[in-house]
């Protein structure tokens, strides 16, 4: 197979501008010289990116015409000429904002999806486990991880495809049997605007092999100076993360996103739980003028735990969009989703939860909630909590709330001496530390409690 | 299962027998000649001409929708009769006298008695057969409130002027693919008008025949309720059974101005297919209110029980400040059959408020969703919706779906929205049991007790029958 090939592919790709654009240079500058091909990945590799720009090519760019696309515009996408992000470095004062102290010697960073080792240190971690790129893992296991690579994102949306097709780098955790790292590990993503349009594409991997335990934060920032929410020049960063929880393993996942204030994310993260696992989620959206999540989890064995909290806060002009599903496949699965919103400006946040539950997932225990708050007039909601049964023997239930600050709550604060300022703040923190209290990491909670308060400022 | 319980199961669809009459059908096949043809027949003013083109060659350039969580096999819109009405009536009746008494029977035997001495006292009845208007009764006692209650063929010989003023201006003629074809074809239906500030004195009721195997039904029913008034309407539907599908695409409109209430409830029972799910009726229906003048209420309540595949929407526009919209629904699938219903509640004006109340019941191999809108609109404020919808599963082969849409565009708008499933247990099948009743007393109990919220919304005459044809429907589903 050679480049030729995937030209070839491409060249099928008529109806799909944004891809005619940017996947030729994308998938040209990916296999020059590029350190991710050693001598156990480089044949392989080659195969995921082939058949990614095959499926991108016959699948059509999403429209609102879409049932998974309704309510969320990405023609941008289309009109805009994206370039391939250059491989690049950022200054280290960049990264301070993004950085955690409880990581400091548990981190990998990578600058518009290629590693920067400068940057990374994982010093602080046990044996038993790898975290760094694919470039740096063993032969022997840069061949296993055909195994795991792509199995999941083939089977997702266009732009997980268009990942596969123009993968440059590839973040790897991965975790021995009945190894239990208490350590946080830090991967981070810093994306680094140019002065035109340019699209980068991240990708990491996350396996816990049977017994094992791990904590994962997963981050995506912008290089700015100061707080990412500053305007740059537009640019769009293409994600995918697949998860493995293997047997009796536990992965706490955290995943940030903030995105530079003109940056587009689409992200999908893939999550597969075989028997006995438990995988507790907590996701932040707040960055980003256009933000989509996907988040795809089959649990692949019986008694599986699955825990799923999530926070969007968007103001100014945002559109975050958030769907989940749930495929739940075997008895005495466990899901309990809580997702909660906070709009302020005229922004748009989007809400999509399905919870699939098939003939033989008996027994299972699901609830999904999501809550929105709206601050301000313009401010727009749009919610679909799905839920698909044919289980009987089930327990499941789903709600939806919207409304604003209660009036009630504010004159009861007001009655105990504080000024209303105070008081419509104390109930919006107090709304997104529900979710925010889950994140075990001291200097990252923090952080974020600091950054919904700075965003609710009027 | 039981010996007693598959007896009751397999309890035959009673109203599947056929009426042998002479009809003067169209030939199969839609074209505009068709349209010119069934406009012709119905001696129609010029502008419906016009309305029914106008929807026909929308419809043409539509295509069917695929959204709907229902699988069913292509309809091929050229094999179907769109136009059948008994020979004798397609003159005028003046009297029940008049009408072929094989009809009379026919609705005798469907448990509407149309004949002075043995209708009901205080419910008038519109029955409609095939593609036409049979009789309305009670029509002398309504004109005499100012009510018309009539068919609408009737309506657009003697009313012109009230259709033309109302007629889709609710339900567009290019709304969607069904509504469009409706708009075209469609045959009869009832048209009730209650005038300034009259209570209508009875409840007002249509009740639907399809009778030929390859007609499809295509009835529009229209309701204008002026200021002040108010109208309670009940619509009950069967159908003979056949091994083909049959196609009705109904179009409901209501239109409520100020202080104005209509109340609209559905017995659903078409013929469902058999347990392989051959044959049945597809009941592809827009229906939808709108409370045009405030403090504006319509309510619906439906009891789906019938059709092979059911995609029906009532939905609520509440353009009016302070109007209110209500939907209370139970939709119960057995078999093979599939519903895919729900309700749009849009608020449009100022303190809005709309209810949803579901409850689905799935059995057999059957699926069952709910798929809801509430929309605020940006200047809805203090707007209101409480949405429940509670699921039953009978069985592991069946399948409840939920998929509520809520998007909200102001601020001071609040939204509830609660779901569950939930199944029979065998403790409460156990306790039942232990106090001497069956189990299937005892099912028929336990789903009507989950149902009570709708039931309660009914008439009461319509809520007791309805409340026995789930029971009939359902039991020995569990076993």
């Amino acid at each position: 197979m050679s480049i030729t090939a995937s030209e070839q592919a491409i060249a099928a790709m008529d109806n799909i501008t944004m891809l005619d654009l940017s996947l030729a240079p994308l998938l040209r500058l990916a296999e020059e010289g590029n350190p991710v091909f050693n001598a156990g990945s480089a044949g392989w590799l080659r195969e995921v990116r082939i058949q990614g720009a095959y499926r991108v090519s016959h699948r059509a760019f999403p429209t609102r015409k879409d049932e998974d696309w309704r309510v969320t515009d990405v023609s941008v996408l289309r009109k805009t000429h994206f370039r391939q992000a250059a491989q690049t470095s950022i200054q280290s004062h960049e990264l301070d904002v993004f950085a955690l102290e409880e990581t400091a010697a548990s981190r990998i960073v990578f600058v518009n999806g290629i590693y920067a080792p400068e940057f990374s240190d994982t010093s602080a971690l046990p044996k038993g486990l790898y975290v760094g790129n694919l470039a740096g893992l063993s032969a022997e296991c840069a061949a296993d991880l055909v195994n795991y690579l792509s199995q999941q994102s083939r089977n997702l949306d266009v732009f997980a495809s268009l990942n596969d097709a123009g993968v440059r780098d590839v973040a790897v955790i991965w975790a021995d049997k009945n190894v239990v790292v208490d350590q946080p590990i830090h991967i981070l993503f810093i994306g680094k605007p140019e002065d035109q349009p340019v699209a980068m594409q991240s990708r990491c991997v996350a396996i816990a092999e049977s017994g094992s335990s791990l904590n994962l934060v997963e981050y995506y920032g912008a290089a700015t100076q100061g707080c990412s929410d500053h305007d740059q020049q537009l640019y769009f960063n293409n994600t995918v993360t697949e998860v493995w929880v293997k047997a009796n393993a536990q992965i706490n996942h955290v995943r940030i996103q903030r995105e530079g204030g003109s940056g587009i994310q689409i992200g999908n993260t893939a999550i597969a739980q075989a028997q006995d696992s438990r995988y507790h989620l907590t996701e932040v959206n707040m960055g980003a003028q256009l933000s989509r999540h996907t988040l795809t989890l089959n649990q692949n064995g019986a008694q599986t735990e699955t825990i799923l909290k999530g926070l969007t806060m968007v103001g100014g002009e945002q559109t975050s969009d958030t769907h989940t599903a749930v495929n739940l496949q075997h008895p005495h699965g466990t899901v309990d989703q809580l997702h909660k919103c906070i709009v302020d400006g005229s922004a748009r946040s989007i809400f999509n939860g399905k919870v699939d539950v098939p003939q033989n997932a008996q027994m299972t225990n699901a609830a999904q909630l999501n809550r929105n708050l709206l601050l301000s007039p313009k401010a727009r909601v749009d919610t679909k909590p799905e839920l698909q049964i044919t289980a009987d023997n089930v327990k499941c239930t789903h709600g939806a709330t919207v409304s604003q600050l209660e009036d009630d709550e504010i004159f009861y604060l007001r009655s105990r001496g504080l000024n209303e300022y105070d008081a419509r703040h104390l109930l919006i923190d107090a709304f997104a530390a529900e979710i925010l209290n889950t994140i075990a990491i001291p200097s990252l909670n923090t952080g974020l409690v600091n950054c919904v308060a700075c965003r609710t400022i009027d | 299962m039981s010996a007693t319980v598959k007896t009751l199961v397999n309890q035959p669809y009673k109203y599947g027998f056929v009426t042998d009459i002479e009809t003067d059908s169209i030939p199969r096949g839609l074209s505009e000649d068709v349209v010119r043809l069934i406009s012709a027949k119905k001696n129609e003013p010029e502008f419906m001409l016009e309305f029914r083109l106008k929807a026909y060659r929308h419809w043409l350039k539509m295509t069917e929708p695929e959204w709907a969580h229902v699988n069913y096999p292509a309809i091929d819109y050229q094999n179907i009769v769109y136009y059948s009405a008994p020979t004798k009536e397609t003159k005028k009746v003046e009297s029940l006298d008049d009408i072929d008494p094989a009809l009379l029977e026919t609705f005798e035997k469907l448990g509407i008695p149309l004949s002075e001495q043995k209708r009901l006292s205080n419910v008038a009845v519109d029955a409609i057969f095939d593609s036409v208007s049979i009789a309305t009764t009670f029509k002398k006692d309504l004109a005499k409130h100012g009510v018309i209650f009539c068919s609408i063929s009737e309506a657009l010989q003697d009313h012109p002027e009230l259709i033309q003023k109302y007629l889709g201006t609710v339900v567009p003629t290019a709304d969607n693919f069904f509504a469009a074809l409706n708009a075209a074809v469609f045959s009869d239906g009832s048209f009730v008008f209650i005038p300034k500030g009259v209570k209508c004195p009875m409840e007002l009721s249509t009740y639907f025949r399809i009778n030929n195997g390859d007609t499809g039904q295509f009835e529009r029913t229209l309701i204008v309720a002026e200021e002040g008034a108010s109208v309670s309407y009940l619509e009950g539907c069967t159908a003979p059974m056949f091994d083909t599908n049959q196609l009705h695409a109904a179009v409901v409109e209501l239109v409520a101005l100020d202080n104005a209430d209509i109340k609209y409830s559905t017995v659903q029972n078409w013929f469902a297919g058999d347990e392989n799910g051959k044959g049945g009726i597809y009941n592809f229906v827009t229906k939808r209110g709108l409370c045009k003048g405030v403090n504006s209420k319509i309510s619906w309540t439906q009891v789906e029980t019938g059709s092979a595949i059911t995609w029906k929407y009532p939905s609520c526009v509440l353009l009016g400040d302070n109007s209110v919209g209500e939907f209370y629904s139970i939709a119960l699938t057995n078999n093979m059959q599939q519903a895919d219903t729900g309700t749009k509640m849009i608020h449009i004006g100022k303190n809005t408020r709309s209810t949803i109340i579901s409850k689905g019941i799935s059995a057999g191999k059957s699926k069952n969703s709910y798929r809801g809108l509430v929309k605020m609109n940006p200047k809805a404020d203090g707007a209101r919706n409480y949405s429940q919808c509670d699921s039953m599963l009978l069985g592991d082969t069946a399948e409840a779906n939920t998929f509520p849409y809520i998007q909200v565009d102001n601020q001071n708008a609040k939204v509830e929205h609660e779901a569950s499933t939930a199944k029979i247990g065998e403790e409460q099948l156990f306790y039942f049991a232990q106090r001497g009743i069956s189990e299937e007393d005892a099912i028929s109990m336990l789903v009507s007790g989950f149902c009570k919220d709708v039931l309660s919304e009914l008439p009461m005459e319509f809520a007791a029958e309805a409340d026995k044809l789930l029971s009939l429907k359902l039991e020995g589903a569990v076993g």
